[in-house]
Formats: C-alpha cells, sequence, structure tokens
C-alpha cells in the first residue's frame, strides 16, 4: 500500500490530506485537522457574559461570526430580543465578515491555483504576468479591506470585534462614519465585479484544462439563509435534499435532531452528517438554497451562474464562483444598509442574568455557526460550538477520493493529484482553527 | 513590487496553535508588499518549509503540542531576527485558560488521538524553547504594530499605556459604587469607562494599540500587556496599580475589584494575566517589547 501525505497550505489553520492507494485504486482519503487548543474544556466555569470577549478568539479569520453567535446565545438564553436597530448594525458586522472571507477565499486562496503560482504575492517571473498579477494583488487586498472596514465600523475592530453585546450594540453608526463607508464601497464595488468576472474567465479556463469542475455527486445542502434576500442573522436553518426539493426546516435548538456528529481518531474535528447523508454547507448550498439574492448586480450574476450550471448545482469548483456572486451581494447590501438612518433609536435593551440553555446561530461565510451554552450559576457549565467546516468534513472527503480516482491508476500518480488535492480542499474553505476549537 | 524582487528582504511567518487573527492582521497591513518579500506563510503561500536566509521571522501561535515544539526550533535555526508576535506566541494567551486543574483532567482525557501530533499538558509561550529577539504583543497587534515591528521599531511613536490613546475623559465626581456587569449597560460616549463602573485595566496596559476598544465602548482587556513601569515586575505589583487605580477613581469596595480580578477565568487577563500570574513568568526585557 502507497500512503501519499499531502501538506495544505492557503487555508485557515492546520491540516493534511492522507491518501492510501494500492494498485492504482485509491483505498481512503483522510481530511486531518491536526490542531487543539480545547475551548470547550476551557470555558467550562466562565462567566457567561464574558463568552462573547473570549469565543472571538477561536478564530481570527470568523471572529465576527462566533462573536455575534455568542451574543445571541445569551440573548436566547436571558429570553431578550435586541431592538431592530442592533439587528441590523449586526448584519453589517456580518457582511464585512462575507467580504473579507469571501476575497480572501477568492484571491488569496484559490486565485493562485487558476495562474499557477505558488501565492497572490508570488508573481511568475516574466514580466507580462508579474505586471498583470500585482494589479490583481493591489485591486483584490483594497476590495477585501472594505470587508474589514466594515467590520471596524460596526464592530469596533475587525479582528475580535467588541460592540455586539447582550441586549444589542454598544452603539449606532453615526451618519458621516456611514457615508465615508458608502463612498468606499461604491469605489470598491465595480472593482470587485471586474476581478470575479477575472476569476470566473480564470475558472473556466481551469475547467477546460483539466476537464472537470470535480466531485459533481447530487448531495444534500444546509445553510440558514431564507429563500430570497439571503440574510445572515437568520434563526432557522433549511435543508435541500439532493434533487433539489427542501427535505427539512428546523431551529438551531433542534440540531441534534437532524445533524448527527462522530469523533474521527486521525482528526480532531470530527464529522457531521446530515441523518447519515454527506450534506455540504457553505456558498453553494447557500446558492442553491437561495432563488434570488434581492440586490441587481448580484442577481445577475446569480442568473448567469443558474443558467450555466443548472440548479441544484452540484460541481464542488462551483462552490469558488458562489462566492464571487456572495461578495457582490454583501458589498450592495451594506450600501443598502448604510443608506439607511443607523442612529435613530437605542440600541441596547436591558436585561437581567438567568441560569438555563441557551442558542445563537448566524450564518458564517462558511455555513451556518451554531453556539450552545448550559450556565448554571451564572457560569458556562457546557459550551458547544456547531461548526460549518465540521458539515463539510464527510464531503471533502469524498470529493478527494473523486479527485484520487482521476488521477490515480494502475500506470501510477499523476502529478495534477497535488494540485488537484490542494483545489478540492479550498472549495470547502475549511477553517480548521474553528473545526477544532 | 519595483525594481528586482529577489533583492527585497526576505521574511516568513510560522504559525503555530492560534486563531490566524495575526496572520489576517498583517494581511490588512499591506504596505509590506514592496518593502519585503514574503517567503513562508502558509495561510497565504503554498511554501512547506521556512527557508534559509531569512531575515526576519515573525512567530504567532502558542506551542501547544509536540509538532509546534519540533517546527518551531526547527524554523529559528538560520534567521536572522526572531520576533513573537500575538498574546499566544508570548504568554499562551487565550487557551492558557485551559491551564486550570480543574480542566486540565477534563481537557487531557480527550487530548490524545492515534493519528495526530501530541498535546502538551498546556500552551507554552515560544520562548520556553527559543530566544526571541522581540515580542509584539496584542490580541491581535494592528496592522500598524505590524509595520512598526518589520520597518522601523526605534521609530514607533506610542503613549504608554491605553489611556493615553482613549481619549476619554476621567471625571472625579463620579465615582461608581459598584462593577457594572462585563457586558452590561448603556456605555456613555466619552467618559473614561472607570467613572462608569468597567473594569477597564487601560491604566496599566501597554499603549500602542490607539484603543480601538475603549474608544468603541469596550474596557480594556490588557492585550498588550503590562506597560514598561510594570513588565519587569512581579505580577503582583501590577495587580496592585490596578486595584490603586479604582480605589483613587472610585467607591467600589476594594474586596469586589479583588474578587474580580483575581477569578481565574476572568477574560480580562485570559489574555496575558494567566502567564503573568503564575508566579515563575519569565521577565521580558522591556527593550525587547514593542
Amino acid at each position: 500500500m502507497t500512503t501519499l501525505t499531502f501538506p495544505l497550505s492557503r487555508i485557515e489553520g492546520h491540516a493534511r490530506v492522507v491518501i492510501e492507494t494500492e494498485g492504482g485504486e485509491v483505498l481512503a482519503a483522510q481530511f486531518q485537522a491536526v490542531e487543539l487548543r480545547g475551548f470547550r474544556s476551557f470555558v467550562q466555569g466562565t462567566p457567561a457574559e464574558q463568552m462573547p470577549v473570549i469565543v472571538p478568539r477561536i478564530c481570527g479569520v470568523c471572529s465576527t461570526a462566533h462573536h455575534v453567535a455568542s451574543v445571541k446565545a445569551l440573548e436566547n438564553l436571558y429570553g431578550i430580543v435586541p431592538p431592530p436597530l442592533a439587528c441590523d448594525i449586526r448584519e453589517v458586522l456580518l457582511l464585512g465578515q462575507l467580504i473579507q472571507n469571501q476575497a480572501t477565499s477568492l484571491f488569496i486562496f484559490t486565485m493562485p491555483d487558476r495562474v499557477n503560482a505558488e501565492s497572490l504575492f508570488h508573481m511568475d517571473e516574466s514580466e507580462a504576468t508579474r505586471e498583470r498579477q500585482f494589479t490583481i494583488a493591489q485591486r483584490a487586498l483594497k476590495v477585501r479591506k472594505i470587508g474589514t472596514d466594515l467590520i471596524t465600523l460596526a464592530g469596533g475592530q475587525f479582528i475580535h470585534p467588541v460592540k455586539a453585546h447582550i441586549g444589542g450594540m454598544t452603539g449606532g453608526i453615526k451618519r458621516e462614519a456611514a457615508d465615508g463607508m458608502l463612498a468606499d464601497l461604491q469605489e470598491a464595488l465595480p472593482m470587485a465585479c471586474e476581478l470575479f468576472d477575472e476569476y470566473w474567465e480564470m475558472s473556466q479556463a481551469l475547467r477546460d484544462r483539466i476537464g472537470t469542475w470535480g466531485d459533481d455527486e447530487p448531495t444534500y445542502y444546509l445553510a440558514s439563509t431564507e429563500a430570497t434576500k439571503p440574510r445572515f442573522n437568520s434563526n432557522r436553518l433549511r435543508v435541500m435534499g439532493p434533487e433539489g426539493s427542501e427535505r427539512a426546516t428546523f431551529l438551531p435548538s433542534q440540531f441534534e435532531t437532524y445533524l448527527e456528529f462522530e469523533e474521527t481518531d486521525y482528526s480532531y474535528a470530527g464529522c457531521t452528517s446530515y441523518r447519515g447523508e454527506v450534506m455540504r454547507a457553505n456558498s453553494l448550498a447557500r446558492i442553491n438554497l437561495t432563488a434570488s439574492m434581492g440586490t441587481p448586480r448580484a442577481d445577475e450574476y446569480l442568473q448567469r451562474f443558474t443558467h450555466t450550471f443548472g440548479k441544484p448545482a452540484h460541481p464542488i469548483l462551483l462552490f469558488d464562483l458562489c462566492r464571487g456572486i456572495e461578495l457582490v451581494y454583501a458589498m450592495e447590501r451594506a450600501i443598502e444598509l448604510l443608506n439607511e438612518d443607523m442612529d435613530y433609536m437605542d440600541t441596547d435593551v436591558a436585561y437581567t442574568p438567568r441560569d438555563g440553555v441557551g442558542f445563537g446561530m448566524v450564518e458564517a461565510p462558511r455555513g451556518p455557526l451554531i453556539h450552545k451554552y448550559v450556565v448554571e450559576k451564572g457560569l458556562i457549565v457546557d459550551a458547544q460550538f456547531i461548526i460549518p467546516t465540521v458539515h463539510n468534513m464527510l464531503a471533502i472527503e469524498r470529493a478527494l477520493r473523486v479527485a484520487g480516482r482521476r488521477y490515480i491508476s494502475p500506470a501510477g500518480i499523476n502529478l495534477e493529484l497535488e494540485k488537484a488535492v490542494g483545489r478540492v480542499v479550498r472549495a470547502f474553505d475549511p477553517c480548521i482553527a474553528c473545526a477544532t476549537q | 513590487m519595483e525594481g528586482d524582487i529577489k533583492k527585497l528582504p526576505q521574511f516568513a511567518v510560522l504559525q503555530l496553535s492560534g486563531c490566524a487573527g495575526c496572520e489576517v492582521s498583517l494581511l490588512n497591513a499591506s504596505e509590506w508588499l514592496d518593502k519585503f518579500k514574503l517567503v513562508y506563510m502558509p495561510l497565504v503561500v503554498s511554501t512547506h518549509k521556512v527557508p534559509d536566509d531569512v531575515e526576519v521571522l515573525l512567530i504567532s501561535g502558542g506551542v501547544r503540542n509536540d509538532e509546534d515544539a519540533y517546527n518551531l526550533q526547527r524554523a529559528v535555526r538560520n534567521v536572522g531576527k526572531v520576533v513573537a508576535v500575538g498574546t499566544c506566541a508570548i504568554s499562551g494567551g487565550v487557551t492558557n485558560l485551559g491551564d486550570r486543574d480543574e480542566v486540565r483532567e477534563v481537557f487531557l482525557s480527550n487530548a490524545s488521538r492515534l493519528h495526530l501530533p501530541r498535546l502538551l499538558t498546556k500552551t507554552h509561550p515560544v520562548d520556553d524553547f527559543v530566544e526571541v529577539d522581540m515580542y509584539l504583543p496584542g490580541c491581535p497587534p494592528t496592522p500598524e504594530l505590524f509595520m512598526a515591528a518589520l520597518l522601523e521599531p526605534e521609530g514607533f511613536k506610542a503613549s504608554s499605556i491605553v489611556c493615553g490613546e482613549c481619549g476619554r475623559r476621567k471625571l472625579t465626581d463620579m465615582r461608581p459604587k459598584h462593577l457594572t456587569g462585563f457586558q452590561q449597560g448603556e456605555v456613555l460616549p466619552d467618559i473614561c469607562l472607570i467613572n462608569q463602573g468597567y473594569l477597564c485595566v487601560g491604566t496599566s496596559t501597554r499603549g500602542g494599540c490607539r484603543a480601538p476598544c475603549t474608544k468603541a465602548g469596550h474596557p480594556c482587556v490588557g492585550c498588550r500587556g503590562p506597560s514598561n513601569a510594570f513588565i519587569e515586575k512581579e505580577s503582583a505589583v501590577w495587580l496592585e496599580n490596578i486595584k490603586r487605580v479604582f480605589e483613587r477613581m472610585t467607591d467600589i469596595p476594594p474586596q469586589e475589584i479583588d474578587e474580580a480580578l483575581r477569578s481565574p477565568q476572568l477574560s480580562m487577563f485570559l489574555f496575558q494575566f494567566s502567564d503573568y500570574a503564575g508566579g515563575n513568568r519569565r521577565i521580558r526585557s522591556k527593550e525587547k517589547v514593542l
């Protein structure tokens, strides 16, 4: 038996892929998350009200999602509802997170695969490609920074934000600050569209070169955004079956009825299935579960996508294209929101702490993120973090087996396999810090 | 990106067990693009080994498992300058919360799997294993701090404490009688958070971050660690100073402050205090800390 180990880069966190092969057959493909910090253990005994400061540190890439999910879990536990303005500001926060994440995944993580470079910052040595890539790098970082600026605006700082608190937000967004952000957004939106157009072309060229969009077996999809106007701050999950019909809707508190979690001895992440079946979360799941984005340019891209690939679409490299649609959507939606008055009422309500169980959910860029806290005498006795990357583990490994079968034959192992492994994993944009905590 | 890219000094980022927040912050500081060549940083570059002749090696994350320890010691062999960035690399950071008897057992019972790196009993700071030339504290350090560390640490201007950068006014006639809940209550703009009863530790926390948290209405949680006045002293001196500030500025019973500060899980200090309160912490020379 031959064991191939592939170190991974251009993903968040520490992981590797191991493929076992014998006589041209793929025996196994494992996605191994190799880090663990132990948040679930060490938050035990923490005063519940401190969780919104601690849990963003689960992940510096996804800190906004954890910050808001944490606050929502405690609001659920204390039985309070934040004012509508606070919910709008949280949506701005989550849109900032989405822009930052999708721009990072598109341009920093996956675009180098399409131009055969080690990174966005590593130019080919020829002048022509160097020039082109440098302008891409500059524009890409600019678009990405729009996301971090939005988080700073609504959350105080762009990594480990602080402005969401139990009961609401610490303050509104002043008109002047909103106007400054709007100007930046207006400037960056066409830039993002242009970059996405280039990315789409590069992706098509990649498809033509390798002859596939990757694992396209129909599967289940999970998202918490609604069918029209995807909002990333909802309180309901939806499941789509492999043929495209809606199979289930449920609340975060019901997750154990629908999502089955299993530990594995080769990864600190474990994996989740939809009642034993392979499922997918993240951008492709949301786009498959969405009829319209509700903003003009994103809807144009969605129509083009649906027209080209059908609905539901299954090949994994389409996750990357869906991220582009969402990048455009998030910028357009942020413009809509910031054009409204974001400073017209109190941004929080009072609360009285109490013991019990609370569930908080947001749609993180990688899919539905749920925090479940059990609180006794004001202290956390158990905290569960239901992480979207874990929902994708079975799907990642299936896609790795598909890639393995494509590039491993009795004649030998095609060198393209190494690149394919990177493409497969990055299509799912896994976050290992979150998945293992 | 003008000129010959190969002549630029090379820098690398070694990522140990952490949240990648430091790396994300670094990505927001794009001024290094035309001054340095980034040769290794797994988050964004597909190279699987720290190359030789790296001028500056930034290390983020703490040493959580034996693979971290191995990678760390291997990486520093041929580099010019070793910089520990972020609170995890400097003190073990948030995951040092795990270094408590009541959770260590729960943690370790789940910690060993067949095919995976063996976990250590606690998250270690980087300087438990290798010599560090410079410390860049913060959770995470801001892009400005990253740029200063890379380009001109000597010329970096900052206040000694967070208060100097916060801009909120300290009032003499607003003396709270009890601590305000950590997350609770409306935050008044422009007025010192201690006057409003928040357990803010900006009075003794190292400046240089430009106070984004307190400006946003959230108490300083001390992620930059003690200011130069305390960094070379025992942690008790730092703690006493915080208590004295509250005695001077508030009517909160000293016992209430003491209990809050000593709560083992208190997130105020989760970033640094777990290390500083441990009793046998390494004294880091203030000259090495940006």
